[in-house]
């Protein structure tokens, strides 16, 4: 029994076993805050592999994935960095966020994502055979529109790619109450505003409302948070900065949960 | 004095039989955005618009006070049709701004719900009425608060149920004739304009050469201080008036020609502050033309040089300064530009530079011969250099006339967008050139330069976007590949071509649906070819149909408020080529 739950939406946890045993790499695409780190810690528990996670970001540099010299008292010594930890170890390598590294940090994944699995590390000059339970997966979120930081067709195309979502309403909804122990109603009531906020996605607002922040605002609210307030702090003022949305998004919250004093009365 | 009383009666019956609470006013105007993604936000169909309604004639029982004020025939009422929602322009039924406001949302609520096509409207009504209440809590509250408050203060609102302001009703049979003149109006207009256009262009070059003779005489009346002067204009002016087909304009060379090069004369510089420059503007034809391939679906194969290409600048142009009006909004991208300036790259691994890298150090130390290694162990930061070239390509057909609002058209607020955008560009020191294009037929496809890549970004580029003026048709096919073929020769690592249009291409001749649509993708995919990234920026609705087939996703933005589009296009912009 795995520590993490999470709930298959598809056939993504059978996908993920076969292209673990067949060694192939897979890339992962999806929202922000849709279960994509999540799914990946769930497979390596289940899988019983350890899982390597690397945040990628712009200066994020080959050494920081493979490794570097480091001095102590004796003098120099070589640190594994995380690939090169899961390519001699085995263990799952995930880079989150792959689209957010620089195009020539990523080139060190060719050969370890083809048939050569491979890792060769130039300042030592040692060239790595990954072990066979070593597993590289990479995920990023293809909403982020920017032309100049787009995956390079040579790297994408040695994965197996899978596609994420929002889950669909009902599980959403057993996920929120799986991980907050919030009422049922509350929960179907915070899947709703989900729902409804997510329809202003391509248009007024620029990243929809994620599980993560549904699941925040649940928590809260088993906390004893006042429902308005916890949606208020989890959910709105984290989805924009804009006077008219943020309006728009109280008023559709207040007509959900009660705010805390009672309106009727300030108004009458 | 009997008009006096006259006048204070009916006002005091009026106020007696309206059940309105003026301070506590609530305007659309005021909420028109927010009610709008409220309205997107419940799942209204986005592609519908939010408008004010006009008064209503409703046959109803009217009270005696009514019947002797006259009011009570004509209502504000919520109701839509195919083409958009109808709201009241402002609502004042309850003594509260904040339940007033709710009414707003209420209505929108009930608006985005209901189902427009049901015969029977006010079972519809109440079906919507109990869905909402029970989803929303909120809603709950208020329809109580509002039956509640309506029952115990006008009783008039509970003889006419039919005239609930809490309802939404039928859209009027004959709407389109009625109340919905404007939009009526619009594509008869429209049409009405575009004949008119097209012969008064006509008119208007045949006047333009009148003129000029005129002008030509009147500064003979000019005080005699300038006269020495004038004669040099004279003499210049001719000779610039005289059709060039020298190599120098030639349009091979289109994108070497910088305006300081035609501009040079002290004259023509002179002209324009004597003159005014809407009379003595004009378009100059920059060589002969040329001729381009065009992609024929049906035929599977290119047409060889089919399309004429007619590049064009507009000279003797005002140069002017930013706009006041855009200052705000400049100072504010300004704010995101410098974020951008901030950032830095490193550069490791050099035999010198501002500080030694650690990492470089300890591996120059690890090995076991130091001597034999080089020694680059430093780093340096050094600005970003952006490495990108940017084409904004412009369609200026006559389609952009179209108004979005009674002062505003699209046009202007593509010339608001390119000022702007402009501006942000020079700021981030980007490379980048400006064209325009409008057609008719394959025999004329209208190419204007605004600013080519070598032209600094000057008031008299900002005077050239000044002077856009909507065109013919759509031929976006070879608009592209012309742009591409200018965009080739940059330098640059990066290079974008950024359309700029507001509809699907289309001219007179075949170049309508599926044929330019064809050709248009074939453009694309060989702009793709040559590594430039293509991107296109629309305002056109329906936009959604076919840009996704001919830019594939994520290469194009729809904005669907084209007043926006001076504040979306450098965010677009530095969206797309943030983090380089």
């Amino acid at each position: 029994m795995s520590k993490n739950y999470y709930l298959q939406q598809s056939n993504e946890v059978e996908l993920f076993k076969t292209a673990s045993s067949m060694n192939l790499p897979i890339l992962i695409k999806g929202p922000t805050g849709c279960g994509k780190t999540r799914f990946i810690e769930t497979m390596g528990e289940e899988l019983g592999l350890d899982v390597y996670t690397v945040v990628c970001h712009d200066d994020l540099s080959a050494a920081d994935l493979v490794g570097r010299h480091l001095i102590d008292e004796k003098g120099t010594f070589w640190q594994d960095g995380p690939l090169t930890k899961a390519v001699r170890n085995g263990g799952i390598c995930y880079l989150d966020e792959i689209i957010e590294a620089r195009k020539d940090t990523t080139v060190v994944l060719h050969s370890l994502a083809d048939y050569r699995r491979t890792l060769p590390i130039d300042r030592t000059g040692e060239v790595i055979e990954a072990h066979p339970n070593f597993m590289l997966v990479v995920s990023y979120n293809p909403g982020y529109q920017n032309i100049l930081k787009g995956m390079k067709p040579s790297t994408k195309q040695r994965f197996i790619s899978l596609s994420f979502d929002y889950p669909k309403a009902t599980l959403e909804k057993e996920i929120i109450i799986k991980e907050s122990n919030v009422d049922e109603k509350t929960a179907e009531k915070l899947v709703n505003i989900a729902g409804e906020i997510r329809q202003l996605s391509d248009s007024d607002i620029q990243e929809s409302v994620s599980t993560r922040l549904l699941i925040y605002a649940a928590k809260l609210i088993t906390k004893g948070f006042n429902p308005y307030e916890a949606c208020m702090h989890s959910i709105v003022e984290s989805l924009s900065d804009e006077d008219d949305v943020l309006e728009v998004l109280e008023k559709l919250i207040s007509l959900h949960f009660k705010k805390s004093c009672d309106v009727s009365k300030l108004c009458s | 004095m009997d008009e006096k009383v006259g006048k204070l009666w009916a006002k005091y019956l009026t106020k007696k039989t309206s059940s309105i609470y003026e301070e506590e006013q609530v305007f659309f105007s005021e909420r028109s955005r927010a009610l709008k993604i409220f309205y997107h936000l419940l799942g209204g169909d986005k592609a519908k618009s939010i408008n004010i309604t006009d008064k209503r004639f409703i046959k109803t029982s009217r009270t005696f006070f009514e019947k002797i004020s006259g009011t009570g025939k004509t209502f504000f009422l919520s109701w839509q049709d195919e083409k958009g929602i109808y709201l009241p322009a402002s609502l004042a039924y309850f003594p509260s701004k904040k339940y007033n406001e709710m009414h707003y949302y209420w209505l929108i609520a009930m608006l985005s719900k209901i189902n427009i096509n049901s015969n029977n409207i006010i079972e519809e009504n109440m079906k919507t009425i109990s869905f909402l209440v029970e989803k929303y809590s909120g809603f709950r509250e208020f329809y109580d608060y509002a039956q509640e408050f309506m029952i115990k203060n006008s009783l008039e609102f509970l003889n006419h149920q039919y005239l609930s302001p809490l309802w939404i009703y039928p859209a009027l049979s004959n709407s389109n004739k009625l109340l919905d003149f404007d939009d009526e109006d619009e594509p008869l207009r429209e049409k009405e304009k575009q004949d008119e256009t097209e012969t008064l262009k006509m008119k208007k070059k045949a006047e333009q050469i009148n003129d000029k003779k005129e002008t030509d005489g009147l500064l003979l009346f000019l005080p005699e201080s300038l006269m020495s002067l004038l004669e040099q204009v004279n003499v210049d002016r001719q000779e610039n008036d005289t059709f060039d087909e020298d190599a120098l304009y030639n349009a091979e060379i289109l994108d070497e020609i910088t305006l300081g090069q035609k501009d040079a004369n002290l004259s023509s510089r002179l002209k324009m502050d004597l003159d005014i420059s809407a009379e003595t503007l004009e378009e100059y034809p920059l060589g002969k033309g040329h001729f381009i391939d065009e992609w024929d679906y049906k035929k599977e194969c290119y047409l060889k040089n089919y399309v004429c290409i007619k590049p064009f600048i507009w000279i003797n142009v005002e140069p002017i300064k930013l706009p006041q009006r855009h200052v705000k909004m400049m100072k504010k991208i300004q704010h995101e530009l410098d974020l951008m300036e901030l950032d830095r790259i490193k550069r490791d691994n050099l035999p010198y530079g501002d500080e030694i890298n650690i990492d470089s150090w300890i591996d120059y130390k690890s090995h076991k011969n130091c001597s034999n290694h080089s020694q680059r162990f430093f780093e340096t930061y050094e600005r970003k250099t952006r490495d990108i070239s940017t084409l904004i390509l412009a369609d200026v057909s006559l389609s952009t006339e179209a108004g979005i609002t009674q002062e505003i058209r699209v046009i202007d607020m593509i010339k608001d967008a390119l000022m702007v955008f402009s501006e942000s560009l020079y700021r981030l020191q980007d490379c980048f050139a400006i064209y325009t294009f409008s057609s008719i037929k394959n025999t004329k496809v209208n190419f204007h330069i605004i600013k080519n890549f070598k032209e600094k970004y000057t008031d008299l580029a900002r005077g050239r976007i000044n002077t856009i003026k909507p065109g013919y048709y759509t031929r976006m096919g070879a608009g592209i590949r012309e742009s591409a073929k200018i965009l080739d020769k940059q330098q640059s690592k990066n290079k974008l071509l950024l359309i700029l249009s507001d509809g699907k291409p289309n001219d007179v001749d075949k170049y309508d649906g599926r044929y330019g649509i064809e050709d248009t993708k074939k453009a694309i995919e060989e702009v793709k070819k040559k590594g430039i990234i293509p991107f296109c920026i629309t305002i056109d609705m329906d936009a959604k149909e076919y840009l996704p087939y001919l830019f594939g996703q994520n290469a194009y933005a729809v904005i669907r408020d084209p007043k926006k589009l001076p504040k979306v296009l450098p965010e677009i912009y530095m969206n797309l080529t943030k983090g380089n």
